[in-house]
């Protein structure tokens, strides 16, 4: 029989390596297990853990971004089944975040990487999708009253949308964070917007996504204080 | 003698002939809101009339006292040729590019169909090259079109494109050769209709997205092929990340290499050397846009002068809500301080 450290290696290894049906069964593994772990265990130490080595594997330009999304899929393939399973008080902190990318951009990888994060941290994601108008980020901002507003924008031409929408969220709700994310914006122009976070491109959200993980995992150990 | 006309300063620089100065034009859009206000129009309108198209060209030329000119303005034309439809956002404010709604999601959908050249607004952008060519044959008018991997992300979703690289390879390969032989036709089209010269961009292939290994085994064999194809003055462009490819871009064949501001330029000369031609390398929408003080416009253009450029280009499309002064001094930096010879090109 598996030992607990086998089966949190087997789904590190299955993200890792892109497996989709391992991982699945790694999960699987896990629920089968209850004495050994629970499913956040599995989520944080398993999944999540492979997710930190790959961001390793791309700052070292081992891995690019097709093997990043196809490790993304392997990760949801075993998030998908333990997440139902995980117990209320495992969740740690509940917060809710509305992302989407804005009116104009139809593209959503980083966008995607981004939500990754936020499923992975057990947190209530409305993913608006892609080619957002600016006036629906707004509106469900305000119906979810959401801690967290994430919109990212891969094209120059789109970005200056987002410095309405922060506009209008932070005049009614001064409190709700406001993440930026997408390739031609820099910190400069983020801050310009009067945005509270920001990240590059689809690389960077790679990046800094993952290293909210890795806090993440400390967090819910207790090894950082809230 | 007399001054060289725009155009004439752009196509001796593609030979790599003596110039009074450095030409100021570039293969990325250069459409700017005060042109399009002086035409009494909205930029979501010069994207499907050719008289529009072709005008808020040739007046923001004209206004800034540009050497050359390029349409169309958005990446759409093709993908919405082949049926993928579009998203102009007429009743949007403020600017927005028009973008493709409705991308192929699975390589088996795929079907390009054989009249995409005169479909969509295909023939509203054949319509003002006519226009151009006949209004101002003293400038360079120039085409771009999308390389073929970047064509390919524009006519299915990329998320599946990308995974398709490394989990469908040879249906992607075979696909991508497809949209390579669209690229090649869309050129000798360009070609047959009299530009100058045509910028090739593949936008989305740099190093964020792609490893240098596969822009090797994908990418580069097919922009070779297309620039095999091209016989008019050529451009291969990538925006982002392009240090550890460049080297392979330069393999590809075109006349020039453009690169954005991602690229160390100063490096890039060394490592080519001087013979072939650069361009590059500011950043458009942190420069004209957003930059308060014209003095910090002309070290940005110094620069790109500096580390070696033959030819002073945006990165990207110029983000059309420019401030005046900043656009007058980028296109006066240029013409001034241009006067001096580039690595390429020498001087009158």
């Amino acid at each position: 029989m598996a030992t607990k450290e086998e089966i949190l290696e087997e789904l590190k290894e299955a993200v890792i390596e892109y497996e989709e049906e391992d991982c699945q069964k790694a999960a699987q593994k896990v629920l089968d297990n209850p004495d050994l772990m629970t499913p956040m265990d599995g989520v944080l130490d398993g999944l999540a853990a492979g997710m930190e080595k790959v961001g390793v594997l791309f700052d070292t330009h081992e891995y690019f971004v097709p093997e990043v999304l196809m490790c993304a899929d392997a990760l949801y393939a075993g998030l998908d089944i333990l997440r139902p399973h995980i117990a209320q008080d495992d969740k740690g902190p509940q917060a809710s975040v509305v992302l989407g990318s804005v009116q104009g951009d139809v593209h959503d990888i980083g966008k995607n990487l981004v939500k990754m994060m936020f499923d992975i941290a057990g947190w209530n994601v409305y993913d608006l999708g892609r080619d957002v108008p600016l006036e629906d980020f707004v509106e469900k901002q305000l119906d979810t009253n959401s801690d967290v507003l994430a919109m990212s924008a891969m094209m120059t031409t789109t970005m200056l949308g987002m410095k309405k929408v922060i506009a209008m969220v932070k005049e009614k709700n001064p409190d709700c964070l406001i993440m930026l994310g997408g390739a031609p914006l820099t910190r400069d122009v983020a801050n310009l917007f009067g945005a509270d976070g920001y990240a590059e491109s689809a690389g960077n959200a790679v990046s800094e996504g993952i290293k909210m993980i890795s806090s993440l995992r400390k967090y819910q150990k207790g090894e950082i204080p809230a | 003698m007399a001054e060289l006309t725009g155009k004439e300063r752009v196509m001796k620089m593609f030979k790599k002939e003596p110039l009074d100065r450095m030409p100021c034009f570039s293969g990325q859009g250069s459409v700017t809101v005060q042109a399009i206000e002086k035409m009494e129009t909205q930029f979501a309108k010069i994207h499907n009339d050719a008289q529009l198209m072709a005008g808020a060209a040739l007046t923001s030329a004209r206004m800034w006292g540009l050497d050359g000119l390029v349409i169309p303005y958005d990446m759409a034309t093709v993908a919405e040729a082949m049926g993928r439809g579009i998203s102009l956002y007429d009743s949007a404010e403020g600017i927005i590019y028009p973008t493709v709604p409705n991308k192929w999601k699975d390589l088996d959908e795929i079907d390009i169909p054989d009249n995409y050249m005169s479909q969509g607004r295909m023939g509203v952008v054949d319509k003002a090259f006519e226009i151009l060519k006949n209004d101002a044959p003293d400038l360079a008018v120039g085409a771009w079109v999308l390389g073929p991997f970047t064509l390919a992300g524009q006519i299915m979703e990329l998320d599946i494109l990308l995974k398709g690289l490394k989990k469908k390879k040879d249906q992607i390969e075979i696909f991508l050769g497809q949209v390579t032989q669209v690229t090649i036709d869309l050129c000798k089209h360009y070609e047959s209709l009299g530009v100058d010269f045509i910028s090739v961009r593949e936008m989305g292939s740099g190093t964020d997205l792609l490893s240098p290994r596969m822009w090797k085994t994908l990418i580069q064999p097919n922009l070779t092929k297309v620039f095999d194809a091209i016989s008019i003055p050529s451009v291969n462009h990538i925006c982002g990340s392009t240090d550890m490819i460049i080297e392979m871009m330069h393999e590809c064949g075109a006349d020039a290499i453009s690169v954005d501001q991602k690229n160390d330029v100063a490096e890039t000369r060394k490592k080519l050397g001087n013979d072939i031609l650069i361009f590059g390398n500011f950043d458009p929408y942190g420069t004209l846009t957003t930059l308060e003080d014209t003095s910090a416009v002309a070290d940005v253009i110094k620069k790109c002068i500096d580390d070696g450029v033959d030819s002073v280009w945006p990165g990207c499309d110029i983000w059309p809500d420019v401030k005046k002064e900043n656009m007058e001094t980028y296109v006066q930096t240029v013409k001034e301080y241009g006067v001096k010879p580039s690595p390429a090109v020498k001087r009158i």
